[in-house]
């Protein structure tokens, strides 16, 4: 019998259950247009997880990378939900960097 | 330094089994009147991955079908959130299903069959009716 597959199976949803407040915080704090920067932390953490020799941690920083990857195409409707009041709403939210670039481009959402 | 390809195949499994699992959750909720037969599927289909997982020696399969296993489960519970979401209107109601159309039907039902949440974020708090408009105005 072999334990690994159903403990990183376990753990990874417990750091997919980190995604809701994840995207909650992160879009209440600084709001929906930070999603590149969220994308490319997850691609980090994810290329991080490739050096990691011990095989559970390597598990562990990948789901992290990919609830990063996932958070930030939930980011958009998470706004629209803060917007029509299912969530708090704040108005002084901290911009990102390059924020009249990133308006331009359309925020993913799958 | 030798590279651990485990991180990366975990990470494609969680990332492509949730993306699968959060469209199908919601178009199965939509069309399926009994909802726990989806369910009872989802979780037979999850612990047989999680048996599965158990049982290979190699450790690339094992995480894949544990990791897969548990998002099923978790598809499962996720069916159940949705018909609630669907109750409350935060996720647009097919009245093609007769379990939609009667909470459609009910007094002060606040099911619609609008999605509120197809539109992009125009920066400030709307109130219900602003809601409405922005996605019916155009």
């Amino acid at each position: 019998m072999n334990a690994f597959g159903l403990i990183v199976g376990v753990a990874t949803l417990l750091i997919i259950g980190l995604g809701f407040p994840l995207v909650i915080q992160g879009e209440r704090r600084f709001g929906y247009l930070w999603w590149p920067y969220m994308l490319g932390i997850g691609i980090l953490i994810i290329g991080i997880s490739l050096f990691v020799p011990v095989d559970w941690l390597s598990v562990v920083i990948g789901a992290l990378g990919a609830t990063f990857v996932w958070g930030s195409t939930e980011l958009k409707e998470q706004a629209i939900r803060a917007e029509v009041g299912w969530f708090p709403f704040n108005a002084n939210k901290i911009k990102p960097p390059f924020e009249a670039i990133i308006q331009r481009w359309k925020a993913p959402h799958l | 330094m030798e590279i651990n390809p485990l991180g990366l195949i975990s990470a494609a499994i969680a990332f492509l089994s949730i993306w699968i699992g959060h469209v199908s959750v919601r178009k199965i909720e939509a069309i399926t009147v009994a909802l726990w037969k989806p369910m009872t599927i989802l979780i037979t289909f999850g612990l047989a991955l999680e048996y599965a997982a158990l049982s290979v020696s190699n450790q690339s399969l094992a995480a894949v079908f544990g990791i897969l296993g548990v998002t099923l489960l978790w598809d499962a519970f996720e069916i159940k959130r949705q018909a609630h979401r669907v109750r409350k209107g935060h996720a647009p109601a097919n009245p093609n299903n007769t379990r939609h159309a009667a909470m459609l039907a009910e007094p002060n039902s606040r099911a619609t069959t609008l999605n509120i949440l197809n539109r992009y974020p125009i920066g400030r708090a709307v109130d219900p009716e602003e809601a409405v408009r922005l996605i019916t105005s155009h």
